[in-house]
């Protein structure tokens, strides 16, 4: 039977998933569980080694889960892998096809395989995005193959779409031109879209869920801009006491995940805030210029990832 | 068409209010004709690099408020005339919206009368370039 999902249902169901690797004491991927609903942008973030690879290996049915497992479509992925995948669009990290194969001739090995194979829409993909589709796979630039895969991805009319940091590497107008694609994807189909991404200004823009994983756990699972909306980077001058070890027991209301001090006073970034528990605190005794500003989505990835993302080089 | 948006994705305030708030900054200035034809969904996204679903959403907001009006097969259009709403309605709008601006003049560390100063020039500006007159 094919399972017919209500608007809000999961399409994909992470349960209980535990990846361990031989005999390492530390598994891979700690009970992770998540869900992805239907018509949702999922960005899965984490820095390189957190787990994200293992998990979308997971998720395509190319490994078995140590405990717990992958859902799509309600249907387990490990046991029903070829008739669920042909359902799925996948645009690797590092795409890879016979390197003397044109994109004309993938698209036509494909067309047997998929039912709904729909070549033309492959032709008008390549002729937009300028990607000559009678060139050897293997003359293609970096950029060309991206577009490529997501051509090729989308071939299927597929009601989930996995990217794997497709635009890592990718110049300007490449990136521009897959992110219009996906946008006119996401408007004509509303298809549901998990990705792993090095970008966070363009998942930013594009996402409305972010998980993000880090030493194997899913430390955040939440809607983007719920947690916009909570986190802030507040500066102001601590006058109340002369001792540094004490600076920041006054942010006790705003969870705050990172504090630092400076010459001029106090910087942190906090997780709980609210307009009202500001005014509170703008008020409090010794606390003097208090400001709060947004972050973007990689500040708070940076606070609470720890480190820098590398997205500064590789996206630059 | 999308230069007016200036959408800013990492700012505080989420895509779909700012294109909200834009559109109704556009039709409040005259920029944005009565009657003229709005962007299609689609390709406002496009032009913004946004998820469709965000444009949707701000667009729906603005139909609801009769800002918008959506025709059948012919697509979104700025209302002929602008929307007449109830003094509570508007009163608890305006109350939310002052707020908002209240907050974020507090925030930032504003003095009162700067933030009042902006709000009497912001008003100056949208009713000039209404009348036509010298930007």
């Amino acid at each position: 039977m094919s399972a017919t999902l209500s608007t809000g249902a999961a399409i994909v169901s992470i349960r209980s998933l535990v990846v361990r690797y031989g005999g390492d004491a530390k598994p891979i991927l700690e009970e992770i569980s998540f869900s992805v609903p239907k018509g949702s942008v999922y960005a899965l973030l984490g820095r390189n080694g957190a787990g994200k690879s293992s998990l979308v290996r997971c998720l395509l049915g190319q490994q078995k889960p140590t405990a717990g497992g992958c859902f799509l479509f309600g249907e387990d992925v490990w046991k029903r892998r070829a008739r669920l995948m042909a359902k799925v669009g996948v645009v690797p990290e590092d795409p890879d096809a016979p390197p003397s194969m044109t994109a004309r001739q993938l698209s036509a090995f494909c067309a047997r395989i998929y039912p709904t194979w729909d070549a033309p829409a492959v032709e008008a993909r390549l002729a937009r995005f300028g990607v000559p589709a009678g060139t050897p796979y293997g003359s293609l630039s970096k950029g060309q193959r991206a577009l490529v895969a997501l051509a090729l991805a989308l071939a299927s009319s597929p009601e989930l779409l996995v990217l794997d940091d497709p635009t890592l590497g990718l110049d300007a107008v490449a990136r521009r031109a897959f992110f219009e694609e996906l946008v006119g994807e996401l408007a004509d189909r509303g298809t549901t879209v998990l990705l792993t991404s090095h970008d966070l200004t363009g998942v930013e823009s594009m996402a409305t869920h972010v998980g993000m994983l880090k030493g194997g756990r899913l430390i955040l699972d939440e809607d983007l801009e719920a947690l916009k909306s909570r986190f802030r980077r507040l500066r102001y001058a601590n006058e109340a006491t002369e001792d540094p070890t004490r600076y920041g027991q006054e942010l006790s209301d705003f969870d705050a995940v990172k504090v630092k001090v400076r010459g001029w006073g106090v910087e942190a970034v906090v997780s709980n805030y609210g307009d009202e528990t500001f005014t509170k605190f703008a008020a409090l005794e010794g606390v003097v210029d208090a400001e709060a500003s947004a972050l973007s989505l990689e500040e708070i990835f940076v606070a609470i990832a720890g480190e820098a993302s590398p997205a500064v080089k590789g996206n630059a | 068409m999308s230069r007016g948006f200036g959408i800013d994705p990492s700012d505080a305030v989420p895509l779909w209010k700012q294109i909200e708030e834009n559109v109704r900054r556009l039709v409040a200035s005259g920029a944005l004709k009565p009657a003229s034809a709005m962007p299609s969904v689609r390709d406002l996204a496009r032009d913004l690099s946004i998820n469709p679903a965000t444009v949707a959403k701000g667009y729906q907001r603005l139909v609801e408020a009769g800002v918008l009006v959506v025709k059948r097969g012919e697509g979104t259009f700025v209302a002929e005339k602008p929307p007449s709403v109830p003094r509570a309605e508007r009163e608890k709008e305006l109350e939310g919206g002052a707020m908002r601006y209240a907050s974020l003049a507090v925030t930032i560390g504003a003095a009162p009368n700067e933030a009042i100063e902006r709000v009497r020039h912001a008003l100056g500006d949208l009713l000039r370039k209404k009348i036509g007159g010298p930007a």
